[in-house]
Order: C-alpha cells, then sequence, then structure tokens
C-alpha cells in the first residue's frame, strides 16, 4: 500500500502543466525519430541529453522517457504503412503489420498495435510500481561482491541470451570495457590507455560513442538500400479505432502471453528486439491460426507489439533499482541520470523518492499522451516519410556531429563519433550487437570498481564471490548463462546436423 | 565488390589490434596487486586479452567456410559501394572542415554540396535549405540553449 501512496504523490509531481507539455514534446519528437530510419531511440534520447544539463533531473528524466514512448510507438507506425521499420524492435511488426494495411485496413492494424502496445507498456509500468521498490530494498544491502556478482550476470545473460553469436557478444563487451577504462582510473587517480592523446584524459563520453554507433551507423546501413516509400492510405477512421480496440480482449492469452515474455526480456538486458522476435515466434507456434502468420494476422501484430513495449518499460526497472540498465535506450538515459548528479541504484529510492516515483508516475501518463498523439499525427508523420532520404540523411549527420561536439565542446569526440559510426556499421553488418558494447561503456567503470573493492575486502582471494548464497546463486547463474550457448552447440552436434536457418531466422539476426 | 569473409577478417583485425594496444598500454599501469589492492592496469589488461582472444576466435571463424557465411557470400556490391562513399566521404569532408570554416559554414556548404552536385534539387532550392540548416542551428543552438558551436578557424582570421 505504501507503494500506491508513494505513486499518487508521483502523480502530483507527474500532472503538471510544464511535466505535461514536457510529455508531448517528448513524444512528438520520439515518433519523430521513430519514423525516421536512420535515427532510433538511443540516439533520439542522446541527442537530446545535453539540452537537459540545466533541467531538473525529474523533469528531464521526463522528456527523455516520453521521448523514449514516443520511439516505440513511432516505429511501429512506419512498420505499418511502409513496410520499413523505424526501430530495430518493430521489424517483426512489419511480418503481418504491413500486410494487412495493404488490404485496406490500415486503421485497424494500428489501433491493434497501438491497443496492444499500451497494453504492454501499462503491464511493464505495474510490475516496476509493484516489484522496483522491492528490488531496491534487496539490494540496499548489497556489497561490492553482490554489485559485481549482478553486473557479471546482466553481462552473461547479453551473452546467454542475447541472439547474436556468443564470441561477437563477448568481444563487443570486452572492446566497451576498454573504452570505459580510458582516462583516470577513480579507484587511484591513474592516468589509462590514453595512448598519447591528453584529450583522451577525460574518457569517451558514451553519449559520442552511441551517436557513432547509432546515428552514422545506422545511416550507412540504411543508405545501402533504396528506400522507396510506397504508402498504403494513411487516414485513421476513427471509429474503426474503437472496434479494433474492442476486439483486443478476444486475444487474452496472447496479450498476457506476450507481456510476460517482453517483461522478462526487458529486465533481464534482452531488449525490446529480442522480445518483439522472441513474442513473434511463440505466438506463430501456438497460435491455432499460425499458418496464417505473414498475411495481416491480428495476433501476428498484438504479440510483437505488446512484448515490445512491455520490454521497452520494464528495461527501466533494473536501471532504477539496481543501476543496470535493461536496454541500449535505459543505458543512455541512465548516463544521464550520473550527468544530472544522481547515483542510480538502489539509494534513488531513499534520497530520490520524487524523482522516482514522479518518473513511474510520468510512465502512465506519458503512455497516455503517446497513444493519443500518435493516432492523432500519423498522417503528418507519414507524410514526411515522403521527404528523400538524400534530404534526411545530410540532416542526420549534421544532428550527430553538433551533439557529439556539444557534450563537450571538443573536436576530439567528433572524429571519434565519425570512427565510431564506421565500427557501428561494420557491427551492424557482421551482426556483433551493439546494446552491450554501450552498456560496458556506460557501466563498465562501476563493474570494475565493484571488483577491486571486493578484492581489497577479501585481500585478493576470489573466495569473496562465493562466500554467501545469494553471490553464489548470481555468480552461478552467471557462469551458466556464459556456458549456455556452449551447451546449446554441443547439444545440436549430438543430435543430427540441424537445418540450416530458415529465412526469418536470417532475418532476425540482422537486426540483433 | 566486397565479399562476407574480408569484411569479417578486417573486422576481427580491427577489433583484435584495438586488443592488443588496450594490452600493451595497461602494461605502464601495472598489472596485478599492489600494497593498495589491483593495480589500475589490471582490468583493462583482462579485457584486451579477451577482445585478442575473442577476435582470433572471429577471425579463424571467417577464414573457415561455415554454412553461415555461405549463404551470405557478398556483403558490400559495388552498388552498395557507392551508395556508401556517397554518403561518408562528404560527411568526413565536413567534419574536416569544422575547425577552419566553423560549424555554420561547414554544414551550410555540406548541405547544398550533397543536395545540388549530384542535382537531387534545383540550386535555388539547395541553397535555401543550406541555408536554413545553418539559421536552424544558430537559432537552436546559440541562441535558445546557449551552447556556443566551433566557428572556426576563418572566421577568427577575419575577426568575426
Amino acid at each position: 500500500m505504501e507503494n500506491l501512496q508513494e505513486l499518487l504523490h508521483g502523480f502530483t509531481i507527474a500532472v503538471t502543466v510544464p511535466h505535461l507539455l514536457l510529455m508531448a514534446v517528448g513524444v512528438l519528437l520520439g515518433i519523430l525519430v521513430g519514423v525516421l530510419p536512420g535515427l532510433g531511440a538511443p540516439n533520439g534520447v542522446s541527442l537530446l541529453l545535453p539540452l537537459t544539463f540545466g533541467m531538473q533531473p525529474v523533469s528531464a528524466i521526463i522528456l527523455l522517457s516520453s521521448m523514449y514512448w514516443g520511439a516505440l510507438f513511432g516505429g511501429s507506425v512506419t512498420s505499418i504503412l511502409f513496410n520499413i521499420p523505424g526501430e530495430p524492435s518493430s521489424v517483426a511488426t512489419t511480418f503481418d503489420g504491413y500486410p494487412m494495411a495493404r488490404d485496406g485496413r490500415p486503421t485497424t492494424a494500428l489501433a491493434t498495435a497501438f491497443g496492444s502496445a499500451a497494453f504492454g507498456a501499462l503491464i511493464g509500468v505495474i510490475l516496476i510500481t509493484f516489484l522496483a521498490s522491492w528490488v531496491a530494498q534487496v539490494a540496499l544491502a548489497f556489497g561490492s561482491p553482490e554489485y559485481f556478482a549482478v553486473y557479471f550476470l546482466a553481462f552473461a545473460s547479453f551473452v546467454g541470451m542475447g541472439g547474436a553469436a556468443p564470441i561477437k557478444t563477448v568481444v563487443a563487451l570486452a572492446i566497451g570495457f576498454a573504452i570505459a577504462a580510458i582516462g583516470i582510473d577513480t579507484v587511484s587517480g591513474s592516468v589509462r590507455l590514453t595512448m598519447g592523446i591528453d584529450e583522451l584524459v577525460k574518457g569517451v563520453n558514451f553519449v559520442v560513442a552511441v551517436m557513432g554507433l547509432f546515428g552514422i551507423g545506422e545511416l550507412l546501413v540504411a543508405v545501402e538500400e533504396e528506400f522507396h516509400a510506397r504508402a498504403v492510405s494513411s487516414k485513421i477512421d476513427w471509429r474503426e479505432v474503437f472496434r479494433a480496440v474492442g476486439r483486443l480482449p478476444r486475444h487474452s492469452v496472447a496479450l498476457l502471453r506476450s507481456a510476460a515474455i517482453g517483461c522478462w526480456m526487458g529486465i533481464t538486458p534482452g531488449g525490446p528486439t529480442a522480445a518483439s522476435f522472441m513474442s513473434y515466434g511463440i505466438a506463430r507456434r501456438f497460435s491455432r491460426r499460425g499458418r496464417h502468420f505473414g498475411t495481416g494476422e491480428v495476433e501476428g501484430i498484438i504479440s510483437p507489439e505488446t512484448a515490445d513495449h512491455a520490454a521497452g518499460t520494464s528495461a527501466l526497472l533494473p536501471m532504477l533499482s539496481l543501476g543496470i540498465p535493461g536496454s541500449a535506450t535505459a543505458a543512455v538515459m541512465m548516463g544521464g541520470l550520473m550527468i544530472w548528479g544522481l547515483n542510480p541504484g538502489p539509494m534513488l529510492f531513499v534520497d530520490q523518492k520524487d524523482f522516482v516515483w514522479g518518473l513511474i508516475a510520468s510512465m502512465y501518463v506519458g503512455n497516455i499522451v503517446a497513444v493519443a498523439l500518435v493516432l492523432l499525427t500519423v498522417p503528418v508523420f507519414a507524410a514526411l516519410m515522403r521527404i528523400p532520404f538524400v534530404v534526411i540523411a545530410p540532416l542526420i549527420v549534421i544532428i550527430c556531429v553538433v551533439g557529439a561536439y556539444s557534450v563537450s565542446n571538443s573536436y576530439l569526440d567528433v572524429v571519434m563519433m565519425l570512427g565510431f559510426g564506421i565500427v557501428g556499421y561494420l557491427f551492424k553488418k557482421l551482426f556483433y550487437p551493439l546494446a552491450p558494447l554501450v552498456l560496458a561503456i556506460v557501466i563498465g567503470d562501476k563493474a570494475e570498481d565493484a571488483f577491486r573493492q571486493s578484492m581489497l575486502l577479501s585481500k585478493g582471494s576470489l573466495g569473496i564471490f562465493f562466500a554467501n548464497k545469494l553471490v553464489t546463486c548470481l555468480i552461478v547463474g552467471g557462469i551458466a548463462l556464459l556456458l549456455l550457448p556452449l551447451v546449446l552447440q554441443l547439444a545440436r552436434l549430438l543430435r543430427k546436423p540441424a537445418p540450416s536457418t530458415d529465412e526469418t531466422t536470417s532475418r532476425e539476426k540482422v537486426i540483433i | 565488390m566486397i565479399s562476407r569473409r574480408a569484411l569479417e577478417l578486417a573486422t576481427a583485425v580491427l577489433t583484435g589490434s584495438f586488443g592488443a594496444v588496450v594490452v600493451v598500454s595497461s602494461l605502464d599501469n601495472g598489472i596485478g596487486w599492489s600494497s593498495s589492492g589491483v593495480d589500475a592496469g589490471t582490468f583493462p589488461f583482462l579485457t584486451g586479452i579477451i577482445v585478442v582472444l575473442g577476435s582470433l576466435y572471429n577471425l579463424v571463424r571467417g577464414v573457415l567456410p561455415a554454412a553461415s557465411l555461405a549463404s551470405v557470400p557478398i556483403a558490400i556490391t559495388p552498388l552498395e559501394l557507392r551508395r556508401l562513399a556517397g554518403l561518408f566521404v562528404p560527411a568526413a569532408i565536413f567534419v574536416a572542415a569544422i575547425p577552419l570554416l566553423g560549424m555554420y559554414l561547414a554544414s551550410a556548404g555540406y548541405v547544398f554540396a550533397v543536395l545540388a552536385i549530384p542535382r537531387h534539387q534545383s540550386v535555388p532550392r539547395a541553397l535555401a535549405m543550406a541555408a536554413a540548416t545553418a539559421l536552424g542551428l544558430y537559432v537552436v543552438f546559440e541562441r535558445i540553449f546557449q551552447v556556443s558551436l566551433p566557428h572556426g578557424a576563418l572566421a577568427s582570421a577575419l575577426g568575426v
């Protein structure tokens, strides 16, 4: 009950005119970056980050999280109307969303997508409301070994469940750690890995990395194939909106199952993209109409959308209560928290009640604002898609350049951002996962500190990670996840040679 | 035309050499255990080793013709390469021009060049868009958010 009281208090913070306006601005900007193929939620949020430095933390996080909701919704709009996923996490929505829209039912497809997305987000927020403060309370008793164990588990789950080639995930993670270590070491004060470049003493800001990896990298991937925006009609029939939403309860099994998958994948750092694909795949296998998937099935839209938004929302739970982001966008937001002078983790629930509950309350309101705005603005943003890519591409480049520069007024950052762009392109092209790389850049330092403090406590003995039940469980769970791909590989070898990957899985791999 | 194999190899070499640099330069900070606990270089040293080993594995996987590689032998076709260069080369020139021209002139020139030279837009329209870009940047950053963008060596030489 205490949680509900705190939540009500949060609503008094979130539902004020300035904050509602911020939500509307955030959602609109979010839909914009969600709709544009070269920009996504992680770099949209990081582009906005330099502009929030002067704001109150609670206002800043409301702006950024609203942008996140907007981007999640915006990605679905282009998936359905243009068959072009604006966001990696909405690729699975194209499978059934676009066929349905092409068959002359765009309103039904959009309303079904938004309705189930809102449901997924709602389940995610409810989960956060009731679970986050409890998790934080447990985490308050954590010492350095427990923290390191939790970080270890988070990184291991990327390797075990991320979906990309395990060794490539390991390489991406380790590169992220090395980048995080550049600059002044917080424990000893010595300068590390600057390779003789004095400007690197301040370290590599994650905003610069994100801007290059996601912004320029994605642009380079996008420019390879020419976009043909063949839109189906984007007119909204309001009566059909309510009818489509009214039909949703008939698919309650699919809704609940997808929400559960989404929440699980969001809390463990699987991320929204993996969640939406997994949910779609499971729905196709278990639905009675599984054979019709891909031709405009309602459940083929419900499943990925619900899971996508449930995962996107619940990814904020570990960020708030443990200081470990569950997705790339959450990692960027967490970087923002640190810049605003907050310390992400369980102490937030003690020291910064207004911030935490204001944010949680704003998630309820923000998602409602997002659904309303996205429905109202579909025709506007659909028209935006007709702007040729050659015009949008240089503008995105300029935004990334200015964004990278404004982080710390450094030209070197701009050059590095461009370098990260090439890395991002190569990694995307060859299916190296980017989310663990960003995650490691953001929390690499904290993981290292936790490890070194544990070692100080135990005078150099690794035995401290097996000193009590909790720590042992976390470490053993992490090791199990690390070994999972190896075990699966062996199991596959023992059985007869598996049939080669079919078309959907190769497409699934492209975006992870 | 760039094959998938060549791209895998190049990337593995890139990540591997980054790992090697990390390993070598973390040796300066000391690795192992000292009176003040774990030395500063230890953690980067270990991550560097992991990067090197992982890159070696990816390198070998890239050389061996695996089933997954055989299904997509070509990574970048000549046409795609031309499109990539068409985006990246002007962007790199734009970034290189910033110290001299400043953010406003460089970005206006960049927008104009990308739109007008390949004849995507007519010259007057490209000019208008270029001017609008520079003006938009100025209003949003210098005026609204009070973030000063670089004005360039040329501007300071002219005393603007």
